[in-house]
Parts: C-alpha cells; sequence; structure tokens
C-alpha cells in the first residue's frame, strides 16, 4: 500500500512557481526524506497533502484512497509553525487537538511526558519559549500513536539536547514500523534515518527513491606523494577514475565504482609513485546534495 | 455537529476575553431598555400612552418596542464573532484543525455554530427583558401578539453576524475586520441608505441591515416616519434579510472552501 502518491502536482503563488509537476509515491513503513534548499517547496508540498493549500492540477492519494478528513485524522502532522491558542495551556490545546483527530484524552498526558512538556503542562502556551512550542507541536503529532507521522522541520527552534531528542525519537518511531514523512534542510537528520528521498529544487522533483539510489555516493581516495602533479596524472590514467582534484596537499580521486585501495597503491608503484598518505573516504550525504542540486540539468 | 460544538466548547471555555464580552452584549440589552422604559414611566408616560393608545413597554406593544431598542447594541456580537473567526487565523489554528482532521465545510459549521447560539443568546435576553418590562410598565395583562417583531430581531442579529463572520474570513486580522465591520453598521450602511432613499426612493431600505431596521421600527415614532415615506411591504424586507443571510453564508463557504488557509 502507498501511504501517499503524488501525481503531477503543480503549485502556483502569484508569479512563482513553487511546485511543478511532482509525482512521487510512500510506501507503507518507509522513512521519507523531503529534502531541499530553503524555497523548493516542501513544505508547499505537505501543505497540499493535508489541505490547507490547494493545488493547482495534479492529485494525491493519501492510503490508497481519496485524501478526506478521515484520512488526515490518522496522520499525526506538524506542519511548518506549532499552531496553537495562545491562551489555551498546552494542556487544553492538546484537548482540542484530540477532539478534532477523535482520539482517547488519555494519551494527552504519555504524549506531554515523551516531549518533556508534563512539567508545564498547564501553563498558558504564549509563556512557553520556542523550543517548548516545538516540543507541544510534536506532542500533538503523536497524541494517539498514529501510524503515519508528517514532520516538517521538526527540530526548528530546539537546542542541540532537543534536537538530539527528536532524532532519537524518529529513529525509533521508525523503529516501531511508522511511516514517516520528514521535511528538512538538514541533511545529517535526514542521513541518519531516512530510508527514502525526494530532492526539490525550485519547485521541481529532481530525484526521488531509496536513498542509495537517489543519492550515489561512490567512496573517493585521498592520497599524497612527493609530487602530487605526477600522482594526479597517474591517477587520471588509472581505470574507472572520473576525477582527480589537488586539495591543498592531498589530491581526491573519485572514481565510477568504490575503488580498491591496495590496487591503487600497487599501481602507482609501479608508476615511480610512494604515497605519503593514502585513506578510503565516504563522499557526505552533504556533498553528494550539493552535487544534485547545484547541478544545473 | 456534537463533536464540532464539544470542539468550540473547549476552545471558549478558558477564554476569559469571549466571557466578559459575552456578559457586556447580554446585560447591553436589559440595561438598554431599562432607561427608556424608566423615562417613558416616569415623565412622558402619559402623553406617550395617549398617543399610542398605550405605553410602548406594556403588552403586547413591548415585544415591539424591545426589539428595536435592542436591535441597537447587537454590535459587540459582531465584534465577539470577529475574535473568534480572527483567533484562528492569527494562531493559524484554522490550519491546524484541517491538517488535524476536519474538512474545511466543517471549520464553517463550526464558526456557523457561533453565529447561531450568539443570536439566540440575544434572541432569549431580549425575550426575557420583553417579559420583564410588560410586567413592570405595562398595565395589560400578557399577551404574544407582536411576538412576530422578536423573530425579526433574531434574524437582524443573525445577518449581522453573518456580515462580521463575512468580514473575518476575508480580512483574516481582528483590527482591520473590527474597524470595516464597525464603520458598515454603524455609518457606512445609514449613509447609503440615506442616500438611496433620497436620490432612487425605497430601493434604499433594501440594504442588508436597514432590512432589518424597516422591519422593526419604533412603535410610535415608526408609524409616523413611515407614513410620511414610501416603503415596501414587510414581506419583501423580510425576502430580501433572509437572501443576504443565504448569500453571504454561501460566500464565506466559497472562500473557505476554495482558498489557500
Amino acid at each position: 500500500m502507498s501511504i501517499l502518491s503524488l501525481q503531477n502536482i503543480s503549485k502556483k503563488f502569484g508569479a512563482v512557481q513553487a511546485l511543478s509537476g511532482v509525482s512521487f509515491d510512500v510506501p507503507q513503513g518507509a522513512v521519507y526524506g523531503v529534502l531541499g534548499p530553503n524555497g523548493s517547496g516542501k513544505t508547499t508540498l505537505l501543505g497540499i497533502v493535508t489541505d490547507v493549500l490547494k493545488a493547482d492540477t495534479g492529485s494525491f492519494t493519501l492510503f490508497d484512497q481519496p485524501a478526506a478528513a478521515r484520512q488526515r485524522r490518522q496522520i499525526g502532522t506538524l506542519l511548518e509553525t506549532p499552531n496553537f491558542y495562545h491562551y489555551l495551556s498546552g494542556y487544553r490545546n492538546l484537548e482540542i487537538a484530540a477532539a478534532i483527530k477523535q482520539r482517547d484524552k488519555k494519551d494527552i498526558g504519555r504524549v506531554l511526558e515523551v516531549c518533556g512538556l508534563a512539567t508545564r503542562q498547564h501553563a498558558a502556551f504564549k509563556t512557553y519559549s520556542l523550543g517548548m512550542k516545538q516540543r507541544l507541536a510534536i506532542a500533538a503529532v503523536l497524541l494517539g500513536d498514529p501510524e503515519v507521522l508528517i514532520l516538517d522541520e521538526p527540530t526548528n527552534g530546539l537546542d542541540p539536547a532537543g534536537i538530539a531528542e527528536v532524532r532519537e525519537l524518529v529513529r525509533h518511531l521508525a523503529g516501531a514500523g511508522k511511516t514517516i514523512i520528514l521535511a528538512s534542510h538538514l541533511l545529517d537528520e535526514v542521513e541518519k534515518v531516512c530510508t527514502h528521498v525526494a530532492i526539490l529544487r525550485n519547485g521541481r522533483l529532481l530525484r526521488s527513491g531509496s536513498v542509495d539510489v537517489v543519492i550515489s555516493r561512490h567512496d573517493y581516495l585521498e592520497l599524497a606523494a612527493a609530487d602530487n602533479e605526477a600522482l594526479k596524472t597517474a591517477l587520471l590514467a588509472y581505470p574507472g577514475c572520473t576525477s582527480v582534484q589537488l586539495n591543498g596537499s592531498v589530491v581526491t580521486a573519485v572514481f565510477n565504482a568504490t575503488p580498491e585501495p591496495a590496487q591503487v597503491n600497487s599501481y602507482l608503484a609501479q608508476q615511480g609513485i610512494w604515497l605519503q598518505h593514502l585513506q578510503l573516504r565516504k563522499k557526505s550525504l552533504e556533498k553528494a546534495f550539493l552535487e544534485i542540486t547545484n547541478d544545473p540539468a | 455537529m456534537k463533536q464540532l460544538l464539544y470542539t468550540e466548547w473547549l476552545k471558549v471555555k478558558n477564554y476569559r476575553t469571549f466571557w466578559i464580552m459575552l456578559l457586556v452584549a447580554v446585560v447591553m440589552i436589559p440595561a438598554g431598555n431599562y432607561v427608556p422604559a424608566q423615562v417613558m414611566a416616569s415623565r412622558d408616560l402619559e402623553q406617550a400612552a395617549k398617543m399610542l393608545g398605550q405605553s410602548p413597554f406594556g403588552f403586547p406593544v413591548v415585544w415591539q418596542t424591545v426589539a428595536n431598542i435592542s436591535s441597537y447594541m447587537t454590535a459587540l456580537l459582531g465584534l465577539m464573532l470577529i475574535i473568534l473567526v480572527t483567533n484562528e487565523y492569527t494562531f493559524r489554528t484554522n490550519r491546524q484543525n484541517i491538517i488535524d482532521g476536519w474538512e474545511r465545510r466543517q471549520f464553517v459549521y463550526a464558526k456557523l455554530i457561533w453565529v447561531v447560539l450568539l443570536s439566540l443568546a440575544a434572541l432569549l435576553t431580549a425575550v426575557l427583558t420583553a417579559f420583564v418590562c410588560g410586567l413592570v410598565y405595562g398595565s395589560n395583562s400578557f399577551s404574544l401578539e407582536g411576538f412576530s417583531y422578536m423573530w425579526y430581531y433574531w434574524l437582524q442579529v443573525v445577518l449581522e453576524l453573518c456580515l462580521a463572520l463575512l468580514v473575518a474570513v476575508l480580512v483574516k486580522r481582528a483590527g482591520f475586520a473590527m474597524a470595516i465591520f464597525l464603520g458598515y453598521i454603524m455609518m457606512l450602511e445609514q449613509t447609503l441608505v440615506l442616500l438611496l432613499k433620497r436620490y432612487a426612493g425605497p430601493v434604499g431600505g433594501l440594504l442588508p441591515l436597514q432590512t432589518g431596521d424597516e422591519l422593526l421600527p419604533f412603535p410610535l415614532v415608526g408609524k409616523m416616519v413611515a407614513n410620511l415615506s414610501e416603503r415596501y411591504d414587510d414581506s419583501v424586507y423580510l425576502l430580501f434579510l433572509l437572501g443576504y443571510i443565504v448569500l453571504i453564508i454561501y460566500l464565506v463557504f466559497r472562500k473557505v472552501l476554495k482558498s489557500d488557509l
């Protein structure tokens, strides 16, 4: 079953094309990262899925059904900002959320505990710090233990400890088999938990699918020798080497498949180049992501 | 519907501003009628009674009198509704309600519940006020003759609240919405009515809130003025009043269902 299936969603705000022809499927049990720089259309996309924005064209289904309030009640959603009644306490705000979601009020105590708000639950929302507001929003998401969660920048406004807690929470939920749609521009957030990603730029879907396929991150080699220029030339002649770059005192060599350091070392020795430094490195997601989003295609 | 009502109840249960405004709005109705009733009773009672054939605060005319006077004191109810609706936009809870699992139309239903509840509170208070006034200031025995003026009053309050709702969903910001709403009900419409009546005839009486005013003349003065100027049959005003309510509710639905929140 597809939890969410988007077909050709487009949306304009005035002259700005916020989304153009976005389609992808979120399978059950996936932790689906929606990635993109600020203003790439992540929140717009999730706004359409939750019916607070209307798509100009295209359609989508939730749980393989036409989206309606009934489907939304089965999804815990945090979209953009924590939206609560300022004059009510955290607890009373969750009472309202529970009433609309048609979930048992008894769960409120649990979610406040999970989000570390139990001691301040009876204080008015307007007295909360930014981080506490965000925690309350996450508590509202968890209300009724939904099988699907939509989290739009869930670590916004949180301190480092809070960020770590949310990450742990997401990992825990993912481990429990929940489907999670996570929009973020923080890549390490995504790297640590996501099974799938969709990458947006300027409202266009650049790539989508399972993380390993979308973001191919072949390992690369870092090398250094007495004569780095000769090293570069030799490496470029090595089969499978796609690019070589001199960065300061080390040479970075990228291959079209994971390189075998021992073979490279032996090859270079045959060329009369003795290495002072050789290390196999993993390309960071950030680097891979920037390559994708900066690609002018 | 029960679930919507319960949710709206949770929103206001601990909202002090709401309860204070409600108290003031409700107290204004008997208080606003008490002053003229006292004046009539003390000084001008005999004269007024002579001209009208009876006291304006005695049965059965009291229904009309109280309906007329109370119809000047409904602005606060409109402001209350504007606060309840614009709060949702300010706090962005209108989005959250939808995200959490309301249909957009349910959001409108929830606010229409307030139109009904606030207008019924006004009606109930006005009926009680008229009832007590009739007993205290009148010499005639209880009668329900002319009670239909109370229904006209209620319809005018409903229309005014619908108007407040429309302004709130269009403007979204409390201060701005209140300024527009008050400006319209207190000055703008009256000015338009006068201009239209002067240059175009009785059609001026067909502007939204004026339809209610035409249906609710003050017992004594109203009759005199009505005889002087041309006017339509009451059924025309009633039809327009109902038509405006339907039209405004349609526009509110259209706005909330179609636009981005």
